[in-house]
């Protein structure tokens, strides 16, 4: 019988802990929302990129509000440490994502960083962004293999059938 | 009270008899012989709860009987571990690297990829291009917080913009439109 627990049980806490303090992890984040907000593409690890996608999402929530709102406003001010940004969230960021419902971001993994402590990195990209894409969606051709064999396949079929 | 302990190595008996003689001559000056004399007190004084030994003891204290005797508590491999052994708990399939099955080959460049990892290749590629692209973008901006408040659009070598990029920053790179950076 079990008579005492692991220790790393986090009980439903969701928060992760980055950084020196919490007021540390939220400088960390905002910087992290400021960078996202100016570059529309950044690479950082798995575990703070993660955690950022949440408070970046919001602030798009916050800004598709208008720039009038108060509440929006100060949020703003709050999160983006570079003041000329916040010009290019409510005019640029809010109208982009307007028709959307939510996932304004895009989280994936990339190879680990190769330096020597090997962290798990990611790349967070906000949709709509003018650079190439990461991921191309491949369309299924004709041309492949397999296709290829099931139009024989089928052809054959038709043909065969009849005589 | 009278503690009798009857141990089986002669060194720890010894080790005790010193240590009941150093309690008796420190405590008990009149108790020799092994009666109980009556343990009321000759005089209430505020003492400390324990008896300090004293310090002019001339007996070598911590250098000799504590190495002697400690090394007896002290744990030590009794035999030599056969190499079938060591080999059992070096090969235990928990110590053994595991083996990854989640490989497989990117379709555009052929390069070998983890399935949930984006393309070591591709990734390098889409990054330098957008490296490129951000430097044309500072050239443009000449200095920092001047961030446009209209979006970007970036077209290569011998390419209009469209009706649909009215009103945008347009940013032009001097080369042919790469084949993976589909326009639009």
């Amino acid at each position: 019988m079990r008579l005492s627990v692991a220790a790393a049980i986090s009980h439903g806490r969701v928060q992760r802990r980055l950084g020196l303090n919490p007021r540390s992890r939220l400088d960390l984040l905002r910087n992290l929302v400021t960078a996202l907000v100016r570059h529309e593409r950044i690479e950082a690890p798995w575990a703070r990129a993660d955690e950022m996608r949440g408070y970046a999402e919001r602030l798009i929530e916050y800004a598709k509000l208008g720039d009038t709102d108060e509440r929006a406003m100060r949020m703003a001010n709050f999160w983006l440490t570079e003041k000329d940004l916040i010009h290019k969230l409510f005019k640029v960021l809010a109208p982009r994502f307007q028709p959307h419902p939510g996932s304004y971001t895009r989280l994936l993994q990339i190879p680990n960083r190769d330096s020597l402590d090997r962290a798990k990195m990611a790349v967070i990209e906000l949709k709509g962004n003018p650079f190439p894409p990461l991921i191309t969606p491949r369309r299924d051709t004709d041309k492949t293999l397999l296709n290829q064999l099931l139009k024989g396949y089928r052809e054959d079929m038709q043909q065969g059938t009849p005589v | 009270a009278l503690v009798v302990v009857c141990s089986p190595l002669p060194r720890l008996r010894g080790l005790l008899q010193r240590c009941w003689g150093r309690l008796e001559r420190g405590l008990l000056p009149g108790f020799s012989g092994g009666q109980s004399p009556p343990w009321g007190p000759a005089l209430a004084v505020q003492a400390p709860a324990f008896v300090p030994e004293p310090v002019s003891d001339t007996r070598e204290r911590d250098e000799v009987p504590s190495l002697f005797e400690s090394i007896l508590w002290m744990a030590a491999p009794k035999k030599r571990r056969t190499i079938e052994v060591n080999r059992c708990r070096r090969r235990n399939p928990n110590k053994l690297i595991e083996v990854k099955r989640n490989i497989d080959v990117c379709p555009e460049c052929g390069n070998l990829k983890q399935k949930h990892v984006l393309c070591g290749y591709c990734y390098a590629k889409v990054k330098a291009e957008t490296r490129l692209i951000r430097m044309e973008i500072g050239k443009k901006e000449r200095g920092p917080f001047n961030t446009p408040t209209v979006e970007t659009v970036v077209l290569y070598d011998g390419e209009k913009p469209t009706e649909k990029d009215e009103g945008k920053r347009i940013i032009e790179r001097a080369r042919k439109r790469p084949s993976w950076f589909v326009q639009n």
